[in-house]
């Protein structure tokens, strides 16, 4: 019973998403356009290195890697730390309180419909589009089931962080410093902007613990077989990885918010 | 609409300016959160920079100094876009909510009253920033300090934000037509990323869509080479400064087919 109301609010939020058609092929085209700008300047780089593989990566590797990084952006992007400080300075966020569903559950479903568009339509098409220039460079098996899952857990790492931060726009009306600073820590830390393969040793122990890297790092070496993901042992290494931060951030997220909204202060509404 | 002297939009500009100022600095802790979250970033572009050269010491024939001057010139570059004109992030929700009509209605230029509205007091860091990397790798690399490179490097910086700014209005202005058009602007700006790298790394069609469709090229690579390398500077180095100022133009002019079409459905 429980699931069909979840249900309702993801086909809310499919119907909402569709309403941007546009947008959301402006985003392929834009995908696009990004593939080619990775392309030459990786290209350019490898071709000056001299040699073929870098820190285990290939130029198909690292070109693969970045591409799908940035479509899994487009796919996992959530604005609930905008919508969050717009709902509170208009005092809406009153009527999502008021509501008889959780909020956190709440907020969770009703993304949900846009995370199933965007995977359907920027997500599937980009992909197929980098299988086609690398000639098939993507090994598939069951490397992509592996990957499904993985981008599940990440998808709730990921959800998990924004709700923190979203969680301090109780305290403070800084979104614009506050998201920038969460995008940027999320970006660099998990290998959206250069793959974590290219970070220094010491650098990469260090932030092969944080969760930033469950987000984009892991699933896409996992889809790639590397990270030690082509053996179980290694593969469950990562799924336990994910996983524990999937519930470290979840319930962290749900003390923090449950202390905080006591404290909600609301201008009109 | 009549055309007024420059001396009246700049006191205007004076104006509105200290207003937005003032309101800002009524949001203190937003202020310095912000300028935390700008500092940030630029951090982190240059973290992703030292690590690229980490691993590969040569770009396409470029060495270290000389990209770090590519990477500060673009940084400096990138400064007036997003101090003065960023209030086109604010563009689409105005559209979609009906508020933009209120700039309709001045007796004066809708765009310039538009921009006037926001001075972004964080591109300063990042104008600090980009200077300061500029000079280390000047000085690194020993480009002559004369006054002839003086003004050039000023003449060919400020070239160079002018197509920042003309891709950024262009970005923005697609809001009057297209609905959920956030994303355009969200793009735009990463692509500025990878105007820090040396344009020559494109080649066949993508060389001229990155140089006349989306002129990164044109945001670091072509304005910087008159300083780099004066024995032999490209014919489109020397005309970017006229490009440059089609391209604002132009933009110009399709944000304000933007305003007028607008006006028409009037909502």
């Amino acid at each position: 019973m429980s699931i069909r109301k979840f249900l309702a609010l993801t086909r809310a939020g499919i119907m909402e998403s569709l309403h941007y058609r546009l947008g959301i092929a402006v985003t392929l085209f834009a995908n696009l356009i990004y593939l080619v700008l990775v392309y030459f300047l990786w290209k350019a780089v490898y071709a000056s290195s001299g040699v073929d593989v870098v820190n285990g990566m290939t130029f198909t590797d690292t070109m693969i890697y970045l591409i799908l990084a940035t479509a899994l952006f487009n796919f996992l992007e959530m604005f609930v730390v905008w919508d969050m400080s717009r709902s509170i300075q208009s005092g809406k966020i009153i009527l999502d309180l008021l509501k008889p569903m959780d909020f956190r559950t709440y907020t969770f479903w009703s993304y949900s419909g846009s995370h199933v568009v965007q995977f359907v339509l920027t997500f599937i098409p980009t992909f197929i589009v980098v299988m086609i220039v690398t000639g098939g460079a993507i090994p598939m098996g069951l490397n992509l089931l592996y990957f499904v899952v993985s981008t599940l857990l990440a998808l709730i790492v990921n959800f998990g962080i924004e709700m923190l931060v979203a969680t301090l726009c109780l305290y403070t009306e800084s979104t614009w410093g506050i998201n920038i600073v969460k995008e940027t820590i999320v970006l660099l830390l998990s290998g959206a902007s250069i793959p974590l393969a290219f970070f220094p040793e010491k650098v990469r122990e260090v932030i092969s613990y944080l969760p930033f890297r469950a987000v984009y790092d892991i699933p896409l070496s996992v889809l790639l077989g590397k990270a030690g993901s082509d053996s179980l042992e290694g593969l469950l290494k990562l799924w336990g990885l994910q996983l524990a931060w999937a519930v470290v951030l979840t319930v962290a997220g749900i003390i923090f918010w449950n202390i905080s909204v006591k404290k909600i202060t609301v201008n009109g509404g | 609409m009549e055309c007024r002297g420059l001396k009246f939009y700049l006191s205007i500009y004076r104006k509105i300016l200290i207003q937005d100022l003032k309101s800002k600095m009524s949001y203190r802790a937003d202020f310095v959160i912000s300028t935390i979250g700008m500092i940030m970033t630029n951090v982190a572009g240059f973290i992703t920079f030292m690590i690229l050269f980490h691993n590969f010491p040569t770009i396409n024939g470029w060495d270290y100094y000389h990209m770090l001057f590519l990477y500060g010139f673009s940084l400096v570059a990138l400064t007036p876009v997003q101090c003065f004109f960023d209030n086109n992030w604010n563009l689409r929700f105005m559209v979609q909510s009906g508020d933009f009509i209120k700039y309709c209605f001045r007796p004066i230029n809708v765009f310039f009253y538009f921009m006037s509205e926001v001075f972004d007091v964080k591109g300063l860091g990042q104008l600090m920033f980009g200077l300061g990397t500029l000079v280390y790798a000047w000085y690194h690399i020993g480009v002559p300090v004369t006054f002839l490179t003086i003004m050039q490097a000023l003449i060919f910086l400020f070239t160079a934000s002018l197509f920042m700014i003309a891709i950024m209005n262009f970005a923005a202005a697609t809001c009057f037509w297209i609905q959920g058009s956030g994303y355009v602007m969200v793009i735009m700006f990463r692509f500025k990323d990878f105007a820090k790298y040396p344009a020559s790394i494109f080649s066949g069609i993508f060389k001229i869509i990155f140089t006349f469709v989306i002129p990164i090229a044109f945001v670091a690579y072509y304005p910087s080479l008159v300083l780099l390398s004066p024995d032999e500077v490209p014919l489109l180095s020397w005309l970017s400064p006229l490009i440059g100022l089609v391209f604002f133009f132009l933009s110009y002019k399709f944000w304000m087919l933007g305003v007028r079409k607008y006006d028409f459905t009037g909502s």
